[in-house]
């Protein structure tokens, strides 16, 4: 079994004040709620900072721990517990934090747990047999390409649901479900999968499983509400005489007529080529016209017959030059 | 601890179109009615269509989204109402913010190519 060192996870030394340990678990709190923080393993981090505050904040359990930190660590960096080791303080959840024992480490279960009893954790001071409870809902994120949000797909969605064993104790359990996720979904809408979520306790309704749809960046398109924008870049000459020019919508192609006199961050709208759906969005097209890194001798003597003949234009007039 | 499950297909069965009762949206997100009664006072959540009488109204998907958000942030960082309105606007927000920073970058990028 790994050591949690509590007070490295809150960042306070062994010897930090009461006030000290709340006002780095608030602060790195409000660092890592998952629902706050954009790092990767936030929810991790989350975890493992209520449950060092868990331990930390109460003198008894603050006491106790000081005691495993000073005895437990073995030569090889590993941790065994002291023989005969039992909390005096049985862990009911409840306190600043109201936490959640069920995500707690192995460590904290077999340290805090009900009385130093290795095995599953009790919720909340446990259920009685005939309690009728409705499983919780589940959220999950599921990240979805651009395309797979133009055609719908079929995708594995992992996610953890709680439920009561045989012993009425509450464990975590991965469930893995194959879902259809629909055409033209949009960031951040949910899709239902009722009776998905945890299971219910003693004859309770089963949570449901709510998906929020996340849009993982595309290369070249990018999505604004309804709408796909893509930068197209132009030549000079198709700017100026306009062109018929062939640009990518999403799986497919098609031709845009350039009009004559075009300037760079012109937008064009195609009409319903954007997310599908009831009132599809638009493609939009932002043209930029793109020079050539050499130019020829003969197109340089062409730019300069241009240049003459077109003196008169100043695009830069507007600047008070 | 955990086992691994066999794969199911499921169909989605409700898209945003779902909608919960005031006592349906309590149940699931493990609260009182007022404190949904509340964050819809506070503009926190908002029900499909307003109405003066509470018993009336539906909620979609989003809003219990958010309701389990709001219940999360209450619970771990202790915040009272106006806080809670606050940060989730500020949430979302950045957020709006976040994906319009990762828009214009990636145009940036195009435009530098």
């Amino acid at each position: 079994m790994d050591f949690k060192d509590y007070y490295a996870v809150l960042g306070v030394s062994e010897s930090a004040s009461p006030e000290e340990i709340k006002k780095s678990y608030r602060k790195l709190a409000r660092k890592y709620h998952p629902d706050v923080s954009k790092e990767d393993n936030a929810d991790e981090k989350f975890k493992e900072l209520g449950e060092a505050y868990e331990v930390l904040k109460d003198p008894e359990k603050r006491t106790e721990y000081d005691q495993l930190r000073k005895y437990g660590a073995q030569a090889d960096g590993s941790f065994q517990p002291p023989p005969g080791w039992q909390s005096e303080s049985n862990f009911g959840g409840g306190g600043y934090t109201d936490a959640d024992s069920r995500q707690f480490s192995d460590f904290f279960e077999q340290m805090f747990g009900g009385g130093g009893q290795a095995g599953g954790r009790s919720a909340g001071g446990g259920f009685g047999r005939n309690v009728r409870m409705r499983g919780e809902d589940v959220i999950a994120r599921l990240p979805l390409f651009l395309e797979e949000i133009f055609n719908g797909t079929e995708k594995q969605v992992s996610f953890t649901v709680h439920e009561a064993d045989d012993h009425g104790r509450i464990v975590a359990r991965q469930k893995t479900l194959k879902v259809k996720i629909p055409a033209g979904m949009r960031e951040g809408q949910h899709l239902r999968l009722k009776g998905q979520g945890s299971p219910g306790i003693g004859g309770g309704d089963a949570g449901d499983l709510l998906i929020e749809v996340e849009l993982a960046p595309h290369p070249l398109f990018s999505v604004e509400g309804r709408d796909v924008v893509l930068t197209v870049p132009v030549t000079p000459w198709e700017a100026a005489l306009g062109a018929t020019i062939t640009v990518p919508t999403v799986g497919s192609r098609v031709n845009v007529k350039v009009p004559k006199g075009t300037s760079s961050g012109r937008k064009l709208r195609l009409k319903g080529k954007g997310l599908p759906g009831k009132h599809p969005g638009d493609q939009i097209v932002i043209l930029q016209i793109a020079i050539p890194e050499q130019h020829s001798a003969e197109a340089s003597k062409l730019y300069e017959q241009l240049a003459e003949a077109e003196k008169a234009f100043d695009p830069r007039s507007k600047l008070h030059l | 601890m955990s086992n691994k499950d066999s794969i199911l297909t499921v169909e989605v069965m409700d898209s945003d179109g779902s909608t919960y009762t005031l006592h349906e949206v309590c149940e699931r997100g493990e609260c009182h009615a007022e404190f949904v009664i509340k964050l819809v006072n506070y503009g926190i959540i908002a029900p499909v269509e307003p109405s003066e009488e509470a018993r009336q109204w539906l909620f979609d998907v989003a809003a219990l989204a958010r309701l389990h958000k709001a219940r999360r942030l209450q619970r771990d960082l202790k915040m009272n109402l106006p806080g809670l309105a606050m940060s989730l606007e500020l949430l979302d927000e950045v957020q709006e913010m976040r994906r319009e920073v990762a828009r214009l970058n990636q145009r940036l990028q195009q435009l530098m190519d």
